[in-house]
């Protein structure tokens, strides 16, 4: 009743003002903009030397905004990939055969060459959707779904975050989780770790689907120095459990004092591996912990990006990247960016790059080459423009480099001198385009 | 320095960055330069999608800036 009384009471007020203003009470005005899409486009090319992995990924990721500052968004990007990786087999002196992992047919590598898998071939679509909304007028809560869908790979994935604005809005701290299950479906079946590469159209070693579960979580400051200095700290946790072992990967089982890779013969009239090799074994678990910082500088113009990360995680890896960027004003609409990015890290405390024959197998074993011991580099160049539409777009052209290096313990006899990290060399080129609707 | 004591440096170094950060920052009104588009912690939210999911695929961190990469079976 007290309400009613009010409304009719402002309701009169107004209509009386209104009449002496001389004028008819009007629609409310709408105090904000009309709801409205903001889309970033890109096309990207990724592509290794040596006819390795090549990736061609359209991505699409629209926003819009509604009153009162909340906002959808929702992502979408495809990838086609191609091409060769590393399967984790030592080179030989002589040719080597391995089985296809669908474990239909056979390729053979040549002589002192690194084993290449060339069956990589995949599509991969990727969705996101996010909604964002302040919750009152000093916190700000975010809800998105993720999944991306491979042939042989899915992953669903939820996630939240809040945040809250103190210090007149100068310091934010802010926390995120997001859950994720992943699922394995390799083509030709899921191999039992450390059980033996056999012989074409034999799946005697070959089992179902498996899954990995992950837990993210990210607490955050973002503080605000001085008119022209913003810094950023996070610290991640992140928790993987399940099937964290790479169905492709291999390792050559060697004799233990030439370390060359023992021969093996197919059954009779079968085609097969012309060595011993064994599925890698990998920890079911894994929990990283990671610190991140990040500080942009306005400097009469430019604008440093700066940003640092150390990780460490239960695999005894550790890893530090440096990356920066400087974004340059060229002219009334456009910019240059120049970008270097520095990584190395530590290899884990199971990697090896063989197995030796007859004495115990360790627990864990893999020879891929991303759990080794590298450093990596990337250089390139941005430049940006906007258009006289206010559209905006950017080209970008990079280069990254991985060299890494073998601990000299895990070498044994001949593989002194003939195993070598495989490098890696990659251009990243991409186009991007960013529009309103 | 094991990783629960890095961990924990972790933690105090964030707490201690909100406590200290109080007398920092700025008025309302001098904010006309951190509004910039260019001065975002994300300027261009596809570019550092992309780099998390090139990083992640082939090296063996991910993560830190947000959840990061992740969701493939990468090879």
């Amino acid at each position: 009743m007290k309400d009613t009384k009010q409304t009719s009471v402002s309701a009169t007020l107004a209509a009386a003002t209104c009449s002496l203003l001389g004028s008819v009470p009007a629609a409310p005005v709408q105090a904000q903009e009309e709801p409205k899409w903001d889309f970033n486009t890109a096309l990207l090319y990724y592509g290794e030397d040596n006819d390795r992995v090549q990736d061609l990924s359209l991505n699409i990721l629209g926003k819009r905004y509604f009153v009162d500052d909340r906002s959808l968004t929702l992502g979408l990007t495809v990838d086609t990939l191609t091409g060769a990786t590393p399967n984790g087999a030592i080179r030989q002196g002589v040719p080597q055969t391995f089985t296809r992992p669908s474990g239909n047919s056979a390729y053979t590598i040549p002589a002192n060459e690194l084993p290449l898998d060339d069956t990589f071939k995949d599509t991969r679509v990727a969705l996101s959707a996010g909604w964002e909304q302040p919750l009152g007028r000093l916190w700000k809560t975010s809800v998105g779904f993720s999944g991306s869908f491979e042939y042989d790979y899915t992953h669903l994935g939820l996630n939240g975050g809040l945040s809250r604005d103190f210090n007149n809005r100068n310091t934010t701290v802010s926390a995120g989780l997001a859950i994720g299950r992943d699922e394995w479906d390799p083509v030709g079946g899921t191999p039992i770790p450390f059980s033996p590469m056999l012989d074409v159209g034999d799946t005697g070693n070959k089992t179902g689907t498996e899954t990995k579960d992950v837990v993210d979580a990210v607490l955050g400051v973002t503080q605000v120095i001085s008119r022209n200095l913003l810094v950023q700290v996070n610290y991640s946790f992140s928790n993987s459990s399940g099937y964290l072992t790479d169905p492709y990967k291999v390792l050559s089982l060697v004799d233990g004092t030439t370390g060359d890779t023992i021969t093996r013969v197919p059954a009779p009239g079968a085609e097969g591996p012309s060595h011993e090799f064994r599925f890698e074994r990998r920890p079911d678990d894994r929990t990283k912990h990671s610190i991140y910082t990040q500080a942009k500088y306005y400097m009469g113009g430019k604008v440093l990006d700066a940003s640092y990360r150390y990780m460490t995680d239960d695999w005894d890896i550790d890893s530090h990247t440096l990356d920066l960027r400087l974004r340059w004003p060229v002219g009334e609409r456009s910019y240059l960016e120049p970008h270097l990015r520095f990584y190395t890290q530590s290899e884990a405390d199971f990697y090896t790059i063989s197995l030796v024959d007859g004495v115990q197998l360790p627990t864990f074993a893999s020879a891929d080459y991303r759990l080794g011991n590298f450093d990596a580099i990337t250089a390139g160049l941005k430049y940006g423009w906007k258009t006289r539409g206010g559209s905006e777009m950017s080209v970008r052209a990079e280069l990254y480099q991985q060299r890494g290096s073998i601990p000299g313990n895990l070498l044994i006899g001949n593989q002194v001198g003939r195993e070598t990290y495989p490098d890696l060399d990659a251009i990243i080129v991409q186009f991007s385009y960013r529009f309103g609707w | 320095m094991n990783k629960g004591s890095i961990a924990g440096c972790g933690i105090a170094i964030l707490a201690a960055l909100a406590s200290g950060c109080s007398s920092m920052g700025v008025e309302p009104w001098e904010r006309d330069i951190l509004a910039r588009e260019e001065m975002q912690l994300t300027t261009d939210p596809i570019e550092a999608a992309i780099d998390d999911h090139i990083y992640f695929s082939k090296e063996a961190s991910s993560g830190g800036r947000g959840f990061g990469g992740g969701g493939c079976g990468c090879n």
